[in-house]
């Protein structure tokens, strides 16, 4: 069979062999396909993308075998809250050992065909294209459903995998989310989550990147929020080769608020990137979006967010922030904000600092008794806590403090 | 107990201290006294063991030990204390939180046992009403939102919980009233004994009012260019600094 690809890279080449060897493809991915090859691996030359060059660590990547041994799941950070735990592994869906919980729908499903804002997104259209099965979850109407939802995503092996998740809370439903990326992997590993907060409902979502340090992660999640409704979401990441964790908000009905938080904490030869475009569609919505992250070593540290406030989204109230810490002489911190409004009654802002550990701060614990390592991982500590103290859940709270802790402790 | 022997330091290049020499024995109070840009924070800084301040000549012990040799931590678990002239905001840093790591970090480092949560807690909320701040004070960030003579009252807390061997009081009185002022006199008079030395940085007389000093000296020019009893404080309030600084 000839190649759609011009001049395919070795990883390229390896996808498309993937993707004709399939029995079942449908047309809408055999479109996604042809769209893609039209697209490509973005590189650095790609806006959006000038930092975090996905194409130059997946050049030589090679497909991993479908049938893989898993590796032993270690135990979640979460277990304490008793989650109810579904697990990817490379793409393949494995859901909870346990009857369906009330107020709660799920299984596995056939992939989306196409997300219409997202057909640019080279990665996303890879996504639609190559993923098999995708997991689809409901929270049923009006229903708050306690126990957190935990989607653990696990990466071994190398070469790639793709999955999707599709949710929906509907009106007037709350859930509490959870997502962690594990494992050893050294391909990449895509997800497309597409989700959808309906009138009068709540998303509290926490993200925590963990994945070893040779995996590329590219986590897409698509929002769409309708009116009244709540999204909040906080992200740590600890980085791997290449990780970047991408929310598309969009607010499509008045009255709903978001809060979108990250923070990643990187050493060595880690990436972290948080990327976030948030489009404000309808009007009176508010969103505040804080970043904060900590590079040392020869760590890069990317950020970028962009409010779009379309003309018809009056009264919008949107502000950003992204501060970095910068621990050695060879870390980098890339920040990125960016507004695009074409509304006149509207209040938005955004704030960017680079910078490193306060000497005089430094000094001054030291005077008191503290070690410079004690000294230095207080304030770096401090310096994250403000991500850690802005989840609402006390449970989730704790896991992350608990997690920024172990990182400090382990850079020490 | 501290001395100071032909002390010389360099800052960025230049030469602050010029030789200066000084000895405060055990249970003493002295003060230093002097115009502005005579030396005086850097003197507290070197003595602290701040980055930057470097001795290129003479020494510092406190009790026969080379205090210079040692990281500033190391200091501080011998007992060496610097209330600071201007105390800083620490963002996201929980007071107690930070005030008992450092006074554990201490404890370990002269081999004791860690103070317990309950016994930090008494103990923090005694020393809290004796320097008069707020519990709710002890519950915020370090020092955010504090006024200047609140943030005072905050190194005035830590001398009372740390109870070290000796104390440099960097100008604790600028921004003072006459009741935090006395606050002041009170913490120190309650600490003062056999074992303790301090040294108070002023520009002033008027703390020398509420603590009694037992020796003032004049710093200027980088050196200690007189030396008196108490009454030397209130001689320099009359006839200012300007006989010192030519002489410098």
């Amino acid at each position: 069979m000839s190649s759609v690809l011009n001049n395919p890279t070795e990883f390229e080449t390896a996808l498309e062999a993937a993707f004709n060897a399939r029995s079942k493809t449908s047309e809408a991915q055999a479109a996604a396909f042809d769209r893609y090859a039209k697209l490509r691996l973005p590189n650095r030359r790609i806006e959006g993308w000038k930092w975090t060059d996905v194409n130059a660590v997946l050049r030589g990547a090679t497909p991993a075998p479908d049938d893989a041994p898993d590796a032993a799941v270690p135990v979640s950070p979460f277990a304490a809250l008793n989650p109810l735990e579904f697990r990817i592994f490379d793409g393949r869906i494995e859901l909870p050992n346990e009857e369906m919980p009330e107020g709660l729908r799920y299984g596995v499903m056939d992939p989306v065909a196409t997300i219409p804002e997202l057909e640019t997104h080279a990665i996303a259209t890879l996504n639609v294209a190559m993923t098999r099965k995708a997991l689809g979850l409901e929270v049923c109407e009006g229903v708050s459903f306690e126990r957190p939802i935990h989607i653990r995503h696990f990466t071994g092996g190398a070469g790639f995998a793709f999955a999707q998740t599709m949710m929906r809370i509907s009106v007037g439903a709350r859930v509490q989310l959870i997502e962690t990326f594990e494992g050893d992997g050294a391909g990449l590993y895509s997800h497309l989550f597409h989700m959808n907060v309906r009138d009068g409902g709540e998303c509290r979502r926490t993200v925590l990147q963990e994945t070893g340090a040779a995996s590329v992660v590219n986590s897409i999640c698509a929002v769409k929020i309708d009116g009244g409704a709540r999204f909040e979401q906080t992200s740590i990441s600890t980085g791997s080769r290449l990780s970047r964790h991408e929310s598309h908000v969009h607010f499509w009905a008045p009255g709903s608020s978001a809060s979108i938080n990250s923070a990643a904490l990187l050493s060595g030869d880690r990436h972290s990137d948080f990327t976030t475009d948030t489009r404000h569609i309808a009007r009176d919505c508010a969103v505040r979006q804080l970043h904060k992250g900590v590079a040392r070593d020869r760590a890069r540290n990317v950020f970028q967010g962009k409010f779009f406030v379309d003309r018809k989204a009056q009264k919008t109230d949107a502000k950003m922030t992204a501060n970095a810490l910068l621990l050695s002489d060879g870390a980098e911190a890339n920040h990125k904000p960016e507004l695009e409004i074409y509304a006149d009654d509207v209040e938005c802002a955004h704030g960017s600092t680079v910078g490193a550990l306060d000497e005089d701060a430094l000094f001054y614990l030291r005077q008191r008794g503290l070690s410079e390592a004690q000294a230095r991982a207080l304030l770096i500590e401090a310096f994250i806590g403000e991500i850690v103290e802005g989840v609402g859940d006390e449970g989730v709270r704790a896991v992350l403090a608990g997690r920024v802790s172990d990182w400090l402790e382990m850079v020490k | 107990m501290l001395n100071i022997k032909d002390l010389h330091v360099a800052v960025g290049g230049n030469e602050i201290l010029k030789g200066l020499s000084l000895d405060v024995p055990k249970g003493e109070v002295h003060a230093i006294m002097g115009p502005n840009g005579s030396g005086k924070s850097t003197l507290s800084y070197t003595v602290a063991g701040r980055d930057g301040y470097d001795a290129t000549a003479g020494g510092v012990t406190l009790d026969g030990e080379d205090v210079l040799a040692l990281d500033p931590n190391e200091r501080s678990a011998r007992g060496l204390f610097l209330s600071f002239q201007h105390p800083m905001e620490i963002p996201g840093v929980q007071t107690m939180n930070f005030i008992r790591t450092a006074m554990n970090a201490q404890r370990k480092a002269r081999g004791q046992d860690e103070v317990s949560a309950a016994d930090f807690i008494r103990l923090i909320r005694d020393k809290a009403a004796l320097v008069g701040l707020d519990d709710a004070k002890l519950k915020r960030q370090f020092n955010v939102g504090f006024s200047g003579g609140e943030k005072k009252r905050m190194e005035m807390l830590q001398l009372a919980m740390f109870e070290p061997r000796f104390a440099i009081m960097d100008e604790t009185d600028s921004g003072l009233d006459i009741d935090a002022l006395k606050m002041v006199g009170d913490v120190v008079n309650a600490l003062r004994g056999p074992e303790r030395g301090f040294l108070v940085i002023t520009h002033y007389q008027r703390l020398l009012d509420y603590i009694k000093p037992d020796a003032v000296h004049v710093l200027a020019g980088g050196r200690i260019v007189k030396s008196g009893g108490p009454d030397l404080a209130k001689e320099l309030e009359k006839s200012g600094y300007e006989q010192f600084i030519e002489a410098a």
